[in-house]
C-alpha cells in the first residue's frame, strides 16, 4: 500500500492517456458483456424444452399445417399419453413493434401438458369456459399494464387468419411459473382457445403443430420415428423431434450467432489489448530514466515489475468496473427500445448474469495484465547504467 | 549477503579493478587496474577528462555496475558475489546517490521524492514523513516540501536530491557531477552542503567532477585518465 501514491500519481500524470485507455477497456468489456448476455439469452431458450414432450410439425416447414385427424392417429401410437394442438397466430397488437408470441391452443390439454404454466384456479376455470378468453404471462401483463378482465384486440399477420377484422380477447388469467423449477418459462406469451380461431376462419383450419406427452423420455427417439413413419408416404409427411430440438430449430441460427458474437468479442478484446499494451509501453518507455533512478535507490527489479503491473491492473480493474456498470445501464435500456426491445423481451432471462459479470471483470484484469506484461518485463530488465546514460 | 572485514577505517576499497565494455566485436577498456582506498569520513574528488572512466568507477563503487575483474569492497561488503537483488538491498542501506541532473521523480513533490528510499524500509508512514521533513530541513527546503520539481530551481532540485540521498543515513555518498548543471552560486551552496554532511555527519563522499573549484572542496583529489588512476 505504501507504493500506492507512486502508482496513482503516475496514472494521474497523463490523465488523458490513462482515461482513454480505461475507456477503451470499458468499451471492450461493455461489448463482451452485452454480446455474451445475448448469447446466454439465446442459449437459455434451448433449455426450456421438456424431455418428455415431443413436437410434430409438417416435414417441410411450420408454415404448412397438418390435417386435423393427425391428432387422433398420433394419440393412438403406443407411448403417446396426450397431445395438444397449437397454432402460431401471429397477432399484432396495435403496432408491429408491440410484438409478442401469441398462440391458439386447446386450453385443458395445454394446461395438462405444461405444468410450468401456473394459473390461479378461478382464472383457470374461467379460461376453460370462455371462447374469447386468453391467458397472458406475468411479464406481458406488466409490459402493457393488462389486468384480469381487460380486453384487447389482435390482428393476425398470417393470411389464412385474417378475417377482415381484429380478434378481440379478454384477459381471463395471468400465468406465472415456479422460476426455481422452470427457469426458462416464457412469461411474455399469450394463449387462447383454438375454437375461437377455428370458428372465425370458417372451420377451415389444419394443425399448426402438435405437442405430445410421452410416457418415458428414454423412448423419445423410437416414438418420434414411429410417428413420422405413420405419415411417411402420405401427402403430409411429418417431422417429430424433442421440444428442445424444436426450439433449437426455431433459433437455428443460435449456433452461428454464438460463434459470430464470440468472434466479434474476441476481435474487439484483441484490438483493445494491442492499444492498451502500446499505451503502457509508451508510458513505461517515457520513464526509463526514472526506472534507473528507482533501481539506483535500491528498488529491486521485481518491485519495478510489480509497480508497472499494478498500474496496468488498476487500469484493467477500473476499465472492467466501468464497463460492467455501463453494461448494466445499457441492458436496462435495450429492452425498452423499439424493435430491439421487442426481440429481447422474447427472452425470459435477458439480463447480466453473475457469470458474465465475473468473466467480464476477469477479462479486464487479464487484458490489463497482458498489456502491462511486456512493459513490466522491460522495466524489470532495464540496466541502471544504460537507463541513466539516456539522460 | 557476504561481508568481508576490511579495516574499519576504510569505507571504500577498490582493488585492481578492470572494466571492459563489449561493443559489437570491439572490447573497450574503460578502467585498467584501478586501486583506491577511501578512509571512512573522507571527501574525495575524482577528476579527469570525459571518457576517462570517472562515472564508471563511481558506478562500480555504488554497486550499480559490475567489475570485469578485481574487487570492490564498500562499507565492509564485497560487492562481487552479491546477486542483483542483494545489491539493490545493499544500495538502499549503504549508498546515497547524487546525480548531475538531480533525477527527481516529476510526479512526486519534494517531500515525496525524499521519502522514496524510505519506502524500502519498514518505517511507518508517519516515521517516513518525519524523516523526510528532517532531511529537507537540513538542506534548507522545509518550506518547499509540497513543491513539485518543476516548481523548483536547479539548485533547489539538487538540494532535494541530496536530502533524498541522505535520508536513509547511508555510509557513502556518491555524487556524479553534482554541480555540473548549476550556476556558480547554486554550485557553491551544494558544495557547502556536501561539506556539511562530510564534516558534521561524517559521511564518506566520493564526488566526480570536471570543475577544479569544486574539487578543491574535497580533502583528497584523484585523477583518472584513460582508465588509469593517478593522484
Amino acid at each position: 500500500m505504501k507504493f500506492a501514491p507512486l502508482i496513482f500519481k503516475h496514472l494521474r500524470k497523463n490523465w488523458i492517456r490513462t482515461l482513454s485507455t480505461v475507456l477503451a477497456l470499458s468499451v471492450c468489456i461493455l461489448l463482451f458483456c452485452t454480446l455474451q448476455t445475448v448469447v446466454e439469452a439465446v442459449n437459455f431458450g434451448l433449455h426450456a424444452g421438456n424431455a418428455s414432450r415431443l413436437v410434430t410439425r409438417h416435414y417441410v416447414s411450420l408454415v404448412f399445417n397438418l390435417p386435423l385427424n393427425y391428432k387422433q392417429r398420433i394419440e393412438a401410437i403406443p407411448g403417446v399419453k396426450e397431445t395438444v394442438m397449437n397454432w402460431w397466430f401471429g397477432g399484432i397488437y396495435r403496432d408491429p413493434k408491440n410484438f409478442f408470441a401469441n398462440m391458439a391452443t386447446e386450453p385443458q390439454a395445454f394446461l395438462d401438458l405444461y405444468p410450468e404454466i401456473m394459473l390461479p384456479p378461478d382464472q383457470k376455470e374461467k379460461w376453460l369456459h370462455d371462447r374469447r378468453g386468453a391467458i397472458i404471462g406475468r411479464k406481458l401483463a406488466q409490459r402493457f399494464g393488462w389486468k384480469v378482465g381487460d380486453t384487447f384486440e389482435l390482428e393476425s399477420s398470417i393470411p389464412p387468419y385474417r378475417v377482415g377484422h381484429p380478434f378481440d380477447f379478454v384477459v381471463d388469467g395471468i400465468y406465472d411459473t415456479d422460476e426455481a423449477k422452470y427457469p426458462a418459462t416464457d412469461l411474455n406469451s399469450m394463449y387462447f382457445d383454438y375454437k375461437y380461431l377455428y370458428e372465425a376462419t370458417g372451420r377451415n383450419l389444419g394443425i399448426g403443430w402438435l405437442t405430445e406427452k410421452i410416457d418415458d423420455p428414454q423412448h423419445a427417439g423410437a416414438i418420434s420415428r414411429t410417428i413420422d413413419g405413420e405419415f411417411e408416404n402420405s401427402d403430409t409427411p411429418t417431422k417429430t423431434e424433442t421440444e428442445q430440438a424444436f426450439m433449437a430449430g426455431f433459433i437455428a441460427m443460435a449456433g452461428n450467432l454464438t460463434l459470430l458474437l464470440n468472434g466479434i468479442g474476441l476481435a474487439v478484446a484483441f484490438t483493445i489489448l494491442l492499444v492498451t499494451a502500446n499505451t503502457m509501453s509508451i508510458a513505461v518507455r517515457e520513464r526509463q530514466q526514472e526506472i534507473g533512478v528507482l533501481k539506483t535507490l535500491g528498488f529491486s527489479s521485481g518491485l519495478i515489475l510489480a509497480l508497472i503491473l499494478s498500474e496496468a491492473l488498476i487500469i484493467g480493474v477500473v476499465g472492467g468496473v466501468i464497463g460492467i456498470l455501463i453494461t448494466v445501464g445499457i441492458l436496462k435500456i435495450l429492452p425498452q427500445l423499439p424493435m430491439i426491445g421487442d426481440i429481447l423481451n422474447g427472452y425470459p432471462n435477458f439480463g447480466l448474469s453473475p457469470q458474465t459479470t465475473a468473466t467480464g471483470v476477469g477479462i479486464a484484469l487479464l487484458l490489463g495484465l497482458a498489456a502491462g506484461f511486456f512493459p513490466a518485463i522491460t522495466g524489470y530488465r532495464a540496466r541502471i547504467t544504460e537507463t541513466l546514460r539516456q539522460v | 549477503m557476504s561481508t568481508t572485514n576490511t579495516a574499519t577505517t576504510t569505507a571504500v576499497s577498490v582493488q585492481n579493478v578492470r572494466k571492459f565494455y563489449q561493443r559489437d566485436q570491439i572490447q573497450i577498456k574503460v578502467l585498467d587496474g584501478i586501486n583506491l582506498e577511501v578512509p571512512q569520513g573522507e571527501f574525495v574528488a575524482l577528476m579527469g577528462p570525459s571518457g576517462s572512466g570517472k562515472t564508471t568507477l563511481l558506478n562500480l563503487i555504488a554497486g550499480i555496475d559490475r567489475v570485469t575483474s578485481g574487487r570492490v569492497v564498500v562499507a565492509g561488503t564485497d560487492l562481487g558475489p552479491l546477486s542483483e537483488g542483494e545489491l539493490a538491498k545493499w544500495r538502499s542501506r549503504n549508498i546515497g546517490f547524487i546525480f548531475q541532473f538531480y533525477n527527481l521523480i516529476p510526479v512526486l513533490n519534494a517531500v515525496e521524492n525524499v521519502e522514496l528510499p524510505l519506502l524500502l524500509t519498514s518505517l511507518s508512514g508517519r516515521e517516513r514523513r518525519d524523516r523526510a521533513m528532517t532531511a529537507l530541513r537540513i538542506v534548507g527546503l522545509e518550506d518547499r516540501a509540497k513543491h513539485y520539481p518543476r516548481q523548483l530551481s536547479g539548485g533547489q532540485e539538487q538540494r532535494v536530491a541530496i536530502a533524498r540521498a541522505v535520508v536513509t543515513d547511508p555510509t557513502v555518498l556518491v555524487a556524479d557531477e553534482p554541480t555540473g548543471d548549476l550556476d556558480h552560486q547554486s554550485a557553491e551552496e551544494i558544495l557547502t552542503l556536501m561539506e556539511t554532511f562530510n564534516q558534521e555527519f561524517h559521511k564518506t563522499i566520493l564526488m566526480v567532477t570536471h570543475d577544479p573549484r569544486a574539487a578543491t572542496r574535497a580533502h583528497i583529489q584523484h585523477h583518472l585518465d584513460k582508465g588509469v588512476l593517478s593522484d
